[in-house]
């Protein structure tokens, strides 16, 4: 028997990496898991892997987009009939220009992807939630939703923004059966943050991204990254029924980074 | 085969309440435990209640005195062979007042239960784990080690002190397979503190369902944790997965520490 047996839950992104660990976390606890992505080929190949195919399902879209994003709550309550779980993972880093030369267009990239999608997301998870009085929501936030690097203020802003929201929300559903937390995972070397790493590098005055991992790992106390997995098992944790009292945390997967 | 599997866990108290609730979530997944109590009669009715004698041992021991902790941690490895996981559970406070009146004694007494304590247990152990390169220390901390309530200073100042202790030793051992952190409940309604309650209440000017009432009020589900929401977490931190959790202090506290 399942921690998550007969639970439907919704993770922006998801074909890959943290989402993906999650996916695959719940889907093996007995939850059934819509997965999002731009990428209707890597989606496919992501359910494939996954290989419970009555239990999963893949919404095409880009995350940083109100459609989607209730889009991809409406189709999971449609096809699965309830939504108990939403993870509100998509994120990243949009842009490197540090303030003073930032542009507005450049810093509502980094707003759209990694909080108002995190908003729209919640706000429509919640109305969904609250009358049945049950639910979980779950941000993938950052140890950067805590401490904050040159070159990447886009991402420890929103980062930031989305541990009030958690705060906030918390306190409003508190009493209603619905928990709202955050995950701050340390450096993980996802396939996005491969891709966007030697740029982040650059920007933080690092000369390779290599460097850019290793300053994350030097101020752990591990000494290495973190795994998607060692996510995955705290959203288990979370979105089960043990994880009931435990709601507005700011929950570190980090290895020993930050101090509060 | 469960998650704990070859593990074995010792536990400061651990008769009743949350240490107790820590024990039979690790026996489930297969984990040897060793609980602990300054009272005989309570280890042996505890031990009764579990009813897995080849799997739990009881050590007679007072968490304030320093030979008694090692004891418990030199009887994990002299019955069941090594000890993983150290618990630090002990602890509470007596004689609250508002620091204007506060003794000395008061003050050292909630220090040595649950700072002290912890500190004897977990250099202890972890003197057993750098050489086996795996290990976790889990201290039971509590939304005091993050707040502050007004007449509760003893426990309050002894909670953050743990929360210190575990930030340092988290980088001293980080890359040594140990992960060391804090777990931070909101209130429980657990025997000790029924036991120690009203005093405290006292203390603070208000009575016990009043205290119990403010503690559920500043929170957001509005109402007390459960032991079984600790086990949970301590699980989790026990397990493979909790490998790259260290060094943290973790709210179970129905939303109510701000960070």
């Amino acid at each position: 028997m399942g921690k998550l047996e007969g639970k439907v839950a919704a993770i922006t992104g998801g074909t890959r990496s943290i989402g993906r660990a999650m996916a695959d976390a719940f889907v093996a606890q007995g939850a059934t898991v819509v997965i999002n992505g731009r990428d209707p080929v890597k989606g496919q190949t992501a359910l494939d892997e996954i290989g419970a195919p009555e239990r999963t399902a893949f919404y095409a879209g880009d995350a940083a987009k109100q459609a989607t994003v209730e889009g991809m709550i409406d189709f999971t309550i449609e096809k699965f009939g309830q939504l108990d779980i939403m993870v509100l993972n998509s994120g990243g880093v949009k842009n490197t220009a540090p303030v003073f030369m930032m542009t507005d267009e450049e810093w509502n990239l980094e707003i759209d992807w990694n909080l108002n999608h995190v908003f729209w997301g919640m706000r429509r998870a919640l109305q969904h939630m609250i009358p049945r009085q049950s639910g979980r929501v779950i941000v993938t936030s950052s140890v950067e939703g805590k401490l904050g690097k040159p070159g990447i203020s886009g991402y420890t802003t929103t980062k930031h923004a989305v541990n009030g929201l958690v705060k906030s929300a918390a306190r409003e559903v508190g009493t209603l059966g619905i928990t709202v937390n955050a995950i701050l995972p340390g450096i993980i070397e996802t396939d996005i943050v491969r891709e966007t790493g030697p740029e982040s590098a650059i920007a933080m005055g690092l000369e390779s991204y290599d460097a850019m991992i290793g300053l994350f790992t030097k101020e752990s106390s591990i000494k290495r990254p973190n795994k998607v997995e060692e996510v995955a098992a705290v959203a288990v944790l979370m979105a089960s029924d043990a994880g009931k009292n435990i709601t507005g945390c700011m929950f570190p997967v980090d290895g020993g980074t930050m101090p509060y | 085969m469960g998650e704990l599997t070859g593990r074995v866990a010792a536990i400061t108290g651990g008769t009743r309440g949350i240490g107790r609730a820590i024990a039979e979530a690790f026996l489930v997944e297969g984990c040897k435990v060793v609980i602990n109590g300054t009272n005989a009669d309570k280890g042996a009715q505890a031990l009764a209640e579990i009813g897995r004698p080849d799997d739990v041992l009881f050590v007679k021991g007072d968490a304030k005195v320093r030979e008694d902790c090692e004891r418990v941690v030199d009887q994990a490895v002299e019955h069941f062979g090594r000890i993983d996981i150290m618990v630090n559970n002990a602890g509470g406070a007596t004689n609250h007042a508002p620091v204007a009146q506060l003794t000395d004694e008061a003050l050292d007494d909630a220090l040595k239960w649950n700072l002290w304590s912890t500190f004897w247990c977990s250099r202890k152990a972890v003197n057993y784990m750098i050489p086996q390169g795996w290990g976790r220390i889990i201290n039971i901390s509590s939304v005091e080690g993050k707040c502050g309530k007004p007449g509760l200073s003893i426990y309050v100042i002894a909670k953050h002190a743990i929360n210190g202790l575990t930030k340092s030793m988290a980088q001293e051992v980080g890359t040594l397979g140990i992960t060391v952190n804090s777990l931070c409940p909101g209130v429980i309604e657990t025997d000790i503190v029924k036991e120690q309650g009203p005093q405290a209440a006292e203390a603070m000017g208000i009575t016990y369902e009043q205290l119990i009432e403010y503690f559920v009020e500043e929170s957001s589900t509005k109402k007390v944790m459960e032991v079984e929401d600790v086990a949970a977490v301590a699980m989790l931190l026990a397990s493979e997965a909790g490998a790259g959790i260290t060094g943290s202090l973790i709210s179970i506290d129905g939303g109510t520490a701000p960070y």
